[in-house]
């Protein structure tokens, strides 16, 4: 887990970067992987990655998962820009509509997590800026909400109803829109 | 291990999009989570959970977050092929906000305001808030100059409907049409309508738009005013307005003389406009494409000059008028912007793939629009689909959508609204 897929043939060729979680394990990863991330794309930019990224942020057992993802969608598309130029427009299609239900597959195992790992997945997703990782996360949150009365959301998530009954018409009296 | 809650966003607002402190948090969701979750719902559904916790109703009240909350979910006033008797206002996702009834035959037109706008080619009129319902018949009576010169036979009225820059105010134009028999027609009738807010107009939060319909004083006083019609021949029903202005391409006569072997003895890409504010007609302005014909670009047969009137379309580019040009044998559409009127200075801003996304049987685009993040919107007028194009990507994807006559912007933020402008 810790270091780089070595089935990636291309891995040796490439340039690999350290990442450092908060409890000090070092993970190897391939700079295609790695930039994924915004934040250590500007940082490799800034030529600031030698002796690994310090990631004070985010665990080992989170930074395992994100890495799982970045690799998982650095190679989709990476076989992607590689497929466009060697197969004609109707294989083209074909390799890439596989691409994307293998990605959707993959991204659906990757959020059967419990919630205390999904809420850590969007704060390091946030703090790495990884946008599809972001909204992938965030989405699966906003889902679960959907459609849920505020008494049900309170529920789930265990939220303290600190309105008082008058703010509470108050509020809905403003948003009367919203119920009809 | 117990259920995880979500913690309590911070009192201060200014800390909202602070980095985290600690990522492994026993799944306590803090608040820049819950803002990044809670920009992904409807603003609909967002409203109603404001009644959720004190947090979520300051989170989703905040500046910042109805903020980013309008530019992420743009809205749309549209007319559905299913439901002619209504408009509705809805959001890319298909999320239908609110239906308003809205006579048959009535078309929207196609606008970027905080009000919507729908017509008849019978000479009537009417301006709608999408947030209150509430909706204004325009007077049917000429402006007094143009008393029994319309064509009250036959009833042809185009409209088109904007807002002027400095004054706030909304601005209908109309135009009789007059064909005759011989199928060329006499000048057009061309009329201004001005319609005030009643409000103190363009403070940005909480802005009210009152139509009092029916109500003695107000808008159902005003009057039309005659305007001098351009001698130039336009085409009424290609009115697009962008800013102030109010842009036409030239009169299909011309793409008729083409098809008929005849040199109309102008560019087909040549557009007439018309300042709202000013109420003038400004200079004609050369479009982008025929200039460039014969060379390169446009191959050396006229096969994309025959049909240049049919291709073209005009858009609002976020303030900037757009050209569309379909070239469906050529399997993309390019978008010109215009970057500067008095000198005529286009820019060829993308260049889209028609194939494979967009459907075969479209010829052309009804009606187009560029949204606050970059993103373009995309309405074909036979199959009523509209398509999504990421620059970013290059990519097209069709948005989750019944089929749809006619698309309008709306650029009311529905999180600020205020009690006052509740039905």
């Amino acid at each position: 887990m810790a270091s780089a897929g070595s089935g990636d043939e291309k891995a040796a060729a490439a340039a690999m970067i350290t990442l450092i979680s908060s409890d000090n394990e070092k993970f190897e990863v391939t700079e295609a992987t790695a930039t994924l991330s915004q934040t250590i794309r500007h940082m490799i930019e800034d030529g600031c990655t030698d002796g690994g990224v310090p990631l004070p942020n985010v665990t080992s057992k989170i930074l395992a998962r994100v890495i799982e993802y970045c690799k998982k969608h650095a190679t989709a598309a990476a076989g992607e820009e590689g497929s466009s130029s060697s197969f004609s427009d109707a294989a083209f299609l074909e390799v890439d509509r596989a691409f994307l239900e293998e990605l959707e597959e993959f991204d659906d195992a990757f959020l059967e997590v419990d919630r205390a790992t999904l809420f850590d997945l969007i704060l390091a997703a946030n703090y790495l800026d990884i946008k599809g990782l972001l909204n992938l996360t965030c989405q699966k949150v906003a889902d679960s909400v959907k459609g849920k009365t505020p008494e049900q959301i309170r529920e789930m998530y265990n939220i303290v109803n600190d309105l008082t009954p008058e703010e509470e018409a108050e509020i809905r009296r403003e948003t009367q829109w919203a119920f009809e | 291990m117990a259920s995880p809650g979500l913690s309590s966003p911070p009192a201060s607002r200014s800390t909202l999009r602070r980095v985290p402190s600690a990522a492994s948090n026993a799944g306590v969701l803090p608040a820049d989570v819950l803002f990044d979750v809670l920009l992904r719902l409807p603003a609909k559904e967002l409203c109603r959970l404001r009644t959720v916790c004190r947090a979520w109703h300051s989170l989703t009240v905040d500046p910042l977050f109805t903020g980013a909350h309008a530019a992420r979910n743009p809205l749309f006033v549209v007319n559905f092929r299913d439901d002619r008797t209504h408009i509705c206002v809805v959001d890319l996702s298909g999320n239908v906000l609110k239906r308003i009834p809205n006579a048959d035959g009535h078309q929207l037109l196609c606008t970027r305001l905080d009000l919507a706008c729908v017509a008849t080619v019978s000479n009537s009129c009417r301006m709608i808030d999408p947030t209150t319902g509430n909706v204004l018949a325009l007077p049917e009576i000429p402006a007094a100059e143009h008393l029994n010169l319309e064509n009250l036979r036959e009833p042809y009225t185009c409209f088109a409907f904007g807002r002027t820059a400095t004054t706030g105010e909304y601005k209908v134009i109309r135009i009789f049409c007059r064909p005759t028999l011989t199928g060329f027609h006499e000048p057009h009738l061309f009329e201004v309508l001005t319609v005030n807010s009643g409000s103190s107009s363009s403070s940005s939060q909480g802005h009210v738009f009152a139509i009092n319909s029916g109500s003695s004083s107000g808008p159902s006083q005003a009057r039309w005013r005659a305007r001098w019609n351009s001698d130039d021949l336009y085409e009424p029903g290609s009115a697009i307005v962008v800013g102030q202005v109010v842009y036409f391409k030239v009169d299909t006569v011309f793409d008729a003389m083409i098809c008929g072997g005849v040199n109309p003895g102008i560019p087909l890409d040549c557009i007439h406009s018309f300042d709202l504010e000013r109420e003038e007609w400004r200079g004609i302005l050369h479009g982008p494409i025929s200039g460039i014909f014969q060379t390169g670009e446009y191959d050396d047969d006229l096969d994309d000059y025959r049909g240049l009137w049919c291709d073209t379309t005009l858009a609002d580019l976020r303030g900037s008028l757009g050209l569309v040009h379909y070239r469906k044998f050529r399997h993309i559409m390019d978008l010109w912007v215009l970057r500067d009127f008095d000198s005529g200075l286009w820019v060829k801003e993308n260049i889209i793939q028609i194939e494979p996304t967009f459907p075969t049987t479209e010829l052309r685009v009804k009606s187009l629009f560029m949204l606050d993040d970059g993103r373009i919107v995309i309405h074909f007028p036979k199959t009523g689909l509209l398509f999504i194009y990421d620059p970013i990507t290059n990519t097209s994807a069709q948005a989750e959508m019944r089929h749809l006559d006619a698309v309008a912007m709306y650029t009311r933020n529905l999180l600020n609204l205020q009690v006052g402008d509740m039905v």
